[in-house]
């Protein structure tokens, strides 16, 4: 499976988390590996990437921190 | 049924750790009632509600570090409930989840754990976490509406028996399923009693308070099952303000939008509150003339004043040019407050639909470029109200380097709303372009103080992860209780210092030693700033208000440019001595120092280069 940064990943598509980095806040939001997301908005310049996240509530993701996190298509 | 008696506030976080647990001694656990859930769950509301106090939290995520407890009658007995910071999980990842748990483990009567019915996997997991702490616990299935309109089906009562615990599906803007809610709370204390005694010595699986403990599954995994058995999809059938909700945070028409709803704010703000000076408060203060005579406060001041003493510098002090029940109403009533008000309005309204994070988003880009990030945009745009609950509010943040960043930029940058209130009345007897120019100003301020701070701040930022709530139609009830907080606060916080700062300039004014100050200060006012020498009164008496630093040139006849020097000045002058305390308490006294002295330093420096600027090209 190609494994994509979710910073890049096309919009609208259904992807699984599989790498995520070790922070406290993406734990509690429920963003650990297994976690199936849609990538809904994204911003020019260096924004965040808005996630629809099991499609119940939606959470805005840093570009540094996007990078880190890796998805592939499901 | 519902009584309350007393409410007090607390402020919980790491700057006062010991804060949690003071409300612990002072409220046996056997009386206390624990309000929690995620962040947007509509917690506040349920408090409210319930205590007929409000809270003063927010519906966006993690600003709620501080917290509230009130009183209330469960039919005979009076229990105290607490709000408790939302919450995600009980890992302590940030200070409000080390709050909430802290809380969790001192112990209570029972929980009432809020969910979002819209949102339930999520939810659960922090409802199964609590149920690890022996607590008797009612879950409130919240924004059952929303969920409704998303095309979710929850099955409450199948729900309750995984749970083993009542679970009622409410609707807390509306007051639907609060009355149940109460009822099995009451049900549940009354027979607590001896399901207490059967849990203290349990390990056993049976134990309703044990299912999900740490022999079971992981919470992950049990809230997904459960989520999946109790929930079904149907057909979803959003509303316009879900579709509004959506199109907000999106790009385009997001940011578009975004900037209208700022020009609007800033209009209400600005035009509402010059309606409400001129049409209705300064006619209150000054008097309006029937048959020659004025009646007034300050007319009903100098008619008691005068008849009881005699002329002299006491009556000047008192009801003088800058007597003290001249200036307190005049500056106060009349100048200030209209706008203190017109500005909690817009941004509790702003802030309980939800609004607030789209536009940390939205525009988390530039900030990023800034070096911090999106979710600071909130505590600056708190700023423009007062720079005091920012930066208490700049808790949330993740890192310590981007609170101190934004704490110096609201301190060198932000103009404080009644600081904003001197200046539109300042700048109204001149030109129109002086207010966008001024603010304009301070944005270009707040960018380069911004970008020269991070380079000075040691430490990282995190990047930005915030949750974006539904939006939602704010509770009417709940609305009018946090903006009557919120001016109760202003006003009380506000109280001591402006009597200070207004004895001062009346004992200034009236006893000749301003004067002598004047003249002392006459190179620096005068010759720098190209004002007239009495303007020194706002230099003293803006250390200690920030109004103060504006409403003195109010009196004095000035040119155009004077007035837009005095602006930046004032702009640019140290924040007031609320601020310096609470940069004190927050960080280091050492940086209240260094943001005060350099706050003066600069605004004298930038204020008397525009004025040597200005004379230059005016000829």
């Amino acid at each position: 499976m190609d494994i994509l940064s979710l910073y890049t990943a096309p919009k609208n598509t259904k992807y699984m988390v599989v790498d995520v980095p070790d922070v406290g806040l993406l734990n509690s939001l429920g963003l650990r590996a297994g976690t199936k997301v849609t990538v809904q908005n994204r911003y020019a310049l260096g924004g965040p990437v808005l996630l629809r996240v099991e499609d119940a509530y939606s959470v805005a993701i840093g570009k540094d921190i996007a990078k880190q996190i890796g998805v592939t298509a499901c | 049924m519902l009584n309350t008696n007393s409410a007090r506030m607390g402020i919980a976080g790491s700057a006062y750790p010991n804060d949690g647990r003071h409300s612990d001694r002072r409220e046996p656990s056997k009386t206390k009632i624990l309000l929690m859930g995620n962040p947007n769950v509509g917690k506040s509301i349920f408090f409210t509600e319930l205590t007929g106090i409000h809270a003063m939290s927010s519906n966006y995520a993690g600003t709620t570090v501080t917290f509230m407890e009130g009183r209330f009658k469960l039919g005979e007995k009076e229990y105290t409930l607490v709000d408790v910071p939302g919450t995600y999980s009980l890992d302590p990842t940030s200070e409000a989840e080390t709050v909430a748990t802290e809380f969790v483990k001192s112990g209570a009567a029972a929980i009432i754990c809020v969910l979002d019915a819209s949102n339930l996997e999520r939810n659960l997991r922090l409802a199964l976490e609590l149920q690890q702490y022996n607590i008797p616990i009612v879950y409130a299935l919240n924004l059952w509406d929303i969920a409704e309109r998303h095309g979710i089906e929850i099955n409450a009562k199948l729900l309750e028996q995984e749970l083993g615990a009542p679970v009622v599906p409410t609707v807390a803007v509306k007051k639907q399923g609060l009355n149940e809610l109460l009822k099995q709370l009451e049900n549940m204390l009354s027979n607590t009693k001896s399901a207490d005694h059967a849990c203290e010595n349990a390990n056993c699986t049976s134990c309703p308070f044990n299912r999900f403990g740490k022999h079971g599954n992981d919470v992950f995994t049990s809230a997904k099952e459960i989520s999946r058995r109790v929930s079904r999809k149907t057909k979803s059938n959003l509303k316009f303000i879900d579709k509004l909700g959506a199109s907000m945070v999106k790009p385009f028409p997001g940011i578009p939008i975004a900037l209208l709803v700022m020009a609007l704010a800033i209009a209400a703000v600005v035009f509402g509150g010059r309606g409400l000076r001129a049409g209705f408060l300064l006619p209150l203060v000054q008097g309006l003339n029937i048959n020659g005579v004025y009646y007034g406060i300050v007319p009903l001041f100098q008619w008691i004043f005068t008849a009881i003493i005699p002329e002299g510098m006491l009556l000047n002090i008192l009801i003088g040019e800058f007597g003290i029940f001249v200036i307190s109403f005049e500056w106060i009533l009349a100048l200030i407050f209209p706008y203190v008000l017109l500005f909690y309005v817009v941004f509790t309204f702003l802030e309980d639909t939800g609004y607030l994070p789209r536009i940390s988003v939205l525009f988390d880009n530039i900030m990023r470029k800034l070096g911090v990030q999106g979710g600071s945009l909130i505590h600056t745009i708190m700023g423009y109200g007062c720079a005091v609950p920012a930066i208490i509010g700049s808790r949330a943040a993740t890192s310590r380097k981007e609170r101190i960043v934004i704490a110096v930029a609201i301190c060198f940058a932000i103009p404080c709303i009644s600081q904003t209130g001197a200046l539109i009345s300042l700048f109204g007897e001149f030109a129109w372009w002086m207010l966008p120019a001024i603010f304009g100003f301070s944005i270009l301020l707040f960018i380069l103080v911004t970008l020269i701070a991070g380079k000075f701040v040691k430490g990282k930022v995190d990047p930005l992860i915030i949750e974006v709530p539904n939006l939602l139609m704010p509770n009417g009830k709940a609305f009018g209780r946090k903006l009557a907080t919120r001016m109760r606060h202003f006003l009380k916080d506000a109280e001591k210092p402006m009597l200070i700062a207004i004895i001062i300039a009346a004992v200034l004014a009236e006893s000749g030693l301003l004067a002598i100050i004047a003249t002392h200060a006459e190179p620096l006012v005068s010759g720098w700033l190209g004002l007239p020498s009495e303007a020194v009164t706002a230099l003293i008496l803006g250390i200690v208000r920030r109004e103060m630093s504006v409403a003195p040139l109010l009196a004095l006849e000035l040119t155009t440019l004077q007035a837009f020097v005095g602006g930046v000045v004032s702009l640019m002058y140290i924040p007031c001595i609320s601020v310096f305390a609470i940069l004190a308490k927050e960080f280091k006294a050492k940086i209240a120092i260094i943001i005060s002295l350099g706050t003066i330093a600069s605004a004298l420096f930038v204020g008397g280069l525009i004025n040597h600027i200005g004379v230059f090209f005016g000829g």
